[in-house]
C-alpha cells in the first residue's frame, strides 16, 4: 500500500534539493549558451577566416591559348562579391575581393612556371596556382595545388568557377555570343529537400535530420546525466545510512518511486527551460537568416502523434535507465565502486548513442528497425528515426510496447535489489548474489 | 492497555553461512521500558530490523499495538533510531526534520511547530545562534545525533525502537537521552532499545531480554530476572559467636558457598533459598548480627554468568 503522501514527501524532497542546489542552477542557464557555443562558434570561424584568406588569391597558369583563365579569374571574383557570407562580415565596409593573377604561356614553359609558383607559395606570396594547360579545354580536367587544397569548399568554388568559364568558352565556340551566352551560362541549379510523409509534405529534409539528431541526443543527455544523479542520491542514502530511517518509514519501492519521479520531474523543469531558449534562440536564428538573405527554412512540423511518442519515450525511456541505475547505486559502496558498477548500463546507452550516425544516414535500414525496438535503444533510436522517415504504426506501438514492458521489468528487478542492498554492506554482491537477492527479496 | 506493544513469536532469520535468530519469542507490555540485551552479533539489531518490517523473518510472526507489523499504518506509530546513525550531509536541519516527519504522515505545519520546540528543548536553538537553519554538515557530531532523536521522536510515537542508543553518545547527551527516556515512560509510551552496556539496561528497563547467538537466554522483569537468575549473596558480620555461625553456615539447604573471613562472611545462598530462613537461623541462635545485608547481583553479573565469557567472544565474530 502506497500513501500518496508520503509519495509525495519523497517527491518533493528530492525535487527541491536538487534544483537548489548550485549545479542544477548553473547548468539550466548555462547549458544553452554551451550548445549555442558549439554550434555558432564554427560558423564565426569560418566568416572570419573568408576575410583573411580569400578563395580567389591564387596565380592561373593558362597554357591553353584560349581566355579561358581571365574568364575564369572574372567569374570566381562575381561570385565571391556576391557570396551573402560576405555580407555578414561586411559590417566594416565591404572586403576588397583580390583577382587571381594571370599567367598566359606556353605549354612548354609549365613545368618551369609551376616551379616558380610552388616557391611562391611556399615564401607565402599566394596561396596556391591552378594549371590549366592544353587539354584543359577539350578534356575539363585541370590541377591545383596550394596550401588550401584540402579546403573541399574552396575547391568546390574553384571547380564551379571552371565549369562556368568553360560552358562559357565552349558557348562561343560553338556561335553563342554577348547577353545569350551570359544567360545560358548562369544557371544555378538549387535542390530544396522537402519530405514527404502520409500525412503530406513537412519541413525540410536537412532540418528535420538535425532536429532528429538533436532529439536524440538531447534524451541520450539527459538519461545519463539524470540516471547518474539518482545512482549518486541512492549511494549517499546508503552510505550516510539514512536509508534506514526512511525505509523504515516507508517502504523501498515507495522511496524509490518517489526518487525516479522527483529527479525527472527535475530533469523536465530544465528541459522546460531550454525548450525557452531554444524557441528563442531560433527566432533569432532565422531573424538573421532573413537578414542575410539566405532565405529561411520551414521548421519541421512536428504533429501531435509525434509529440506524445517523443514524451513517452523520454518518460519510458528515463524510467527503465533510472531504475537500473539505483540498483547499480543500492549494491554499491562507494562512488568508485558505483562507477564500475554502473559500466554495463553505460554501456548500453552509449551503444545506441553510437548508433546514431549510421542509422541517420539510413533510417528505414534493418538496423534502424531492429535498434529502435530493442527496448534499451528504442528511447534514443526511435525518435531519430521517426524525424528521418514515416515509421509503421505498429513498428511504433510495438517498440513503445517492449519499452513499457522492458520499464516494468527494470523496475520490478531494481526494486528487489534496492530493498536488499540498501541495508547490506561490505563487499559488493556478485552476479550469483544479485540473482539471489532478486528471487528472495 | 491490554494489547502488547511488541509481540515475537517463533521468529527465525537465516543467511547463507549463520543462523543470525533461532526461534526468538519474546512480549514487551505497554507502557514499559524494555532492554534487549546480548553481546555483539548476537542477533539484536536483525530482531530489531525484522519487528520494523525491514527485513522479512523465514519463519514466525510479529504484531506490535495487536496488529501485523506488516501494516504499514502501525509503522507511523513507531519511532526508530537505527543503530548507524545519518542524515542527508546537505540538507538544512529544519528541512530533515520536516520530511522525516512527513514521512511518518504528520502535517507540515504541526511539523514545523515540534521542531521547534525540540530544538529549543534540545538547545540547539539558542539566542545566539539558530542550529536549525544549518545544514546538517555543519553541526558537530554530538548535536548530529540530538537531531537524528528528534527525527525520532518528532511524530510522537507509542512505540520508540532505539538500536544501541548510548554508543558513540557523549556524556550530556547520554543523559539527556536517559532523561527523555525516563519521561517517555511517564506518558504511557512503551521504549524499547537495544544495548550491550548492561549498567544502562539496568538502571533504565523495567524489563530485559537477553539473547545469545541469536537465541533467548532469559527474560523477565528485571527484579524478577534478578530473583530467579540471580544467585543472591548475603554479606554477614557478627560480634562473637563464630563457631555458632560456622555450623549454620554448612547447610546445605539454605548454603551454596562461604567465603569467611573470621568476622565477615560473603554467602552465597543455594538457587531459591530464602535469606529470610537464615537470618531467623542465626537470630535464634543468640549471636549478634551487626550486618545482615542481601546483595543484589548486578545484570552484568547475570549476563556473565548466563552467556559467558566464550560465548561472548564466539559472539563477537558473528553479525548483526
Amino acid at each position: 500500500m502506497v500513501s500518496t503522501g508520503k509519495l509525495m514527501a519523497v517527491i518533493k524532497r528530492e525535487y527541491v534539493e536538487r534544483v537548489r542546489t548550485k549545479w542544477f542552477i548553473i547548468t539550466t542557464l548555462f547549458g544553452p549558451l554551451f550548445f549555442l557555443g558549439i554550434s555558432v562558434v564554427p560558423g564565426l570561424l569560418t566568416v572570419r577566416s573568408m576575410r583573411d584568406a580569400q578563395v580567389t588569391d591564387f596565380r592561373i597558369l593558362d597554357a591553353t591559348g584560349t581566355k579561358l583563365g581571365a574568364r575564369m579569374a572574372r567569374t570566381l571574383k562575381d561570385r565571391e562579391l556576391n557570396n551573402p557570407l560576405r555580407k555578414v562580415i561586411g559590417g566594416a565596409g565591404p572586403v576588397a575581393v583580390v583577382e587571381p593573377k594571370i599567367l598566359t604561356l606556353a605549354q612548354a614553359q609549365v613545368a618551369e612556371a609551376e616551379a616558380t609558383a610552388t616557391r611562391a607559395v611556399m615564401n607565402g606570396e599566394t596561396r596556391g596556382y591552378l594549371v590549366l594547360d592544353s587539354a584543359t579545354v577539350a578534356t575539363a580536367k585541370a590541377r591545383y595545388a596550394g596550401k588550401n587544397a584540402s579546403s573541399l569548399g574552396e575547391m568546390s568554388q574553384i571547380e564551379a568557377a571552371l565549369r562556368a568559364a568553360l560552358l562559357m568558352q565552349r558557348l562561343e565556340t560553338a556561335g553563342i555570343t554577348g547577353a545569350r551566352a551570359d544567360s545560358l551560362a548562369r544557371v544555378r541549379a538549387d535542390v530544396a529537400t522537402e519530405r514527404i510523409t502520409s500525412q503530406g509534405r513537412g519541413g525540410s529534409g536537412l532540418v528535420s535530420a538535425i532536429f532528429g539528431f538533436l532529439i536524440a541526443f538531447l534524451l541520450y543527455m539527459m538519461i545519463i546525466l539524470y540516471g547518474q544523479n539518482i545512482l549518486r542520491g541512492v549511494l549517499e542514502e546508503k552510505t550516510t545510512r539514512v536509508a534506514e530511517v526512511v525505509i523504515s518509514s516507508i517502504s523501498p519501492e515507495t522511496l524509490l518511486a518517489g526518487k525516479v519521479i522527483g529527479v525527472g520531474a527535475v530533469g523536465l523543469t530544465q528541459q522546460l527551460v531550454w525548450l525557452g531558449f531554444g524557441v528563442g534562440i531560433s527566432a533569432y536564428g532565422m531573424g538573421m537568416a532573413n537578414a542575410m538573405g539566405v532565405g529561411t527554412f520551414a521548421l519541421p512540423q512536428v504533429t501531435a502523434f509525434q509529440m506524445v511518442c517523443l514524451v513517452l519515450y523520454f518518460l519510458l525511456g528515463y524510467t527503465f535507465y533510472a531504475a537500473l541505475f539505483a540498483a547499480v547505486g543500492a549494491m554499491c559502496n562507494s562512488q568508485e565502486e558505483a562507477t564500475q558498477a554502473a559500466q554495463p548500463v553505460m554501456m548500453l546507452l552509449v551503444a545506441s548513442i553510437i548508433l546514431v550516425q549510421p542509422i541517420m544516414t539510413q533510417p528505414t535500414g534493418t538496423m534502424a528497425t531492429v535498434m529502435s525496438l530493442l527496448p534499451f535503444s528504442s528511447p534514443i533510436i526511435m525518435p531519430l528515426v521517426m524525424s528521418g522517415t514515416q515509421v509503421p504504426l505498429w513498428q511504433v506501438s510495438a517498440s513503445l510496447g517492449l519499452l513499457f514492458l522492458a520499464c516494468l521489468g527494470s523496475i520490478w528487478v531494481s526494486a528487489r535489489i534496492y530493498r536488499v542492498g540498501l541495508l547490506m554492506t561490505g563487499k559488493r554482491p556478485s552476479l550469483k548474489e544479485l540473482v539471489r537477492w532478486v528471487r528472495y527479496a | 492497555m491490554s494489547e502488547l506493544a511488541l509481540e515475537i513469536r517463533a521468529v527465525s532469520k537465516r543467511y547463507a553461512d549463520h543462523v543470525a535468530v533461532d526461534a526468538l519469542s519474546l512480549a514487551v507490555p505497554q507502557g514499559t521500558v524494555y532492554g534487549l540485551l546480548g553481546p555483539n552479533g548476537a542477533g539484536k539489531t536483525t530482531t530489531i530490523r525484522m519487528v520494523l518490517n525491514l527485513i522479512a523473518p523465514d519463519e514466525g510472526t510479529i504484531s506490535m499495538l495487536g496488529t501485523s507489523n506488516t501494516d504499514r499504518r502501525i509503522i507511523d506509530r513507531v519511532g526508530y533510531l537505527p543503530e548507524e546513525r545519518g542524515l542527508y550531509k546537505k540538507m538544512q536541519v529544519r528541512r530533515v526534520l520536516r520530511f522525516l516527519a512527513e514521512l511518518k504522515g504528520v502535517s507540515a505545519r504541526d511539523a514545523d511547530r515540534r521542531i521547534d520546540e525540540w530544538l529549543e528543548r534540545l538547545s540547539l536553538t539558542t539566542p545566539e545562534k539558530d542550529w536549525g537553519n544549518a545544514k546538517v554538515d555543519e553541526l558537530s557530531r554530538g548535536m548530529q545525533q540530538k537531531v537524528q532523536f528528534i527525527g525520532t521522536l518528532l511524530h510522537d510515537p507509542d512505540v520508540v525502537i532505539l538500536d544501541e542508543p548510548f554508543s558513540g553518545l557523549d556524556p550530556i547527551n547520554a543523559q539527556a537521552l536517559k532523561d527523555t527516556v525516563v519521561e517517555l515512560r511517564k506518558r504511557g509510551k512503551t521504549v524499547i532499545f537495544s544495548t550491550h552496556l548492561m549498567d544502562n539496561a539496568e538502571r533504565l528497563c523495567d524489563s530485559v531480554c537477553i539473547i545469545a547467538r541469536g537465541k533467548k537466554v532469559l527474560d523477565g522483569s528485571v527484579a524478577g530476572v534478578k530473583a530467579e537468575h540471580g544467585a543472591s549473596n548475603v554479606a554477614l558480620s557478627v560480634a562473637g559467636g563464630q563457631e555458632r555461625i560456622a555450623e549454620l553456615l554448612k547447610d546445605q539447604g539454605l548454603i551454596d558457598k562461604v567465603d569467611d573471613q573470621n568476622r565477615f562472611f560473603e554467602v552465597k545462598m543455594r538457587r531459591g533459598a530464602d535469606p529470610q530462613a537464615l537470618l531467623r537461623a542465626i537470630i535464634a541462635s543468640g549471636v549478634e548480627v551487626q550486618r545482615f545485608e542481601l546483595v543484589q547481583p548486578s545484570l552484568h553479573q547475570i549476563f556473565l554468568e548466563k552467556v559467558g565469557a566464550t560465548n561472548i567472544e564466539r559472539g563477537m565474530s558473528g553479525h548483526g
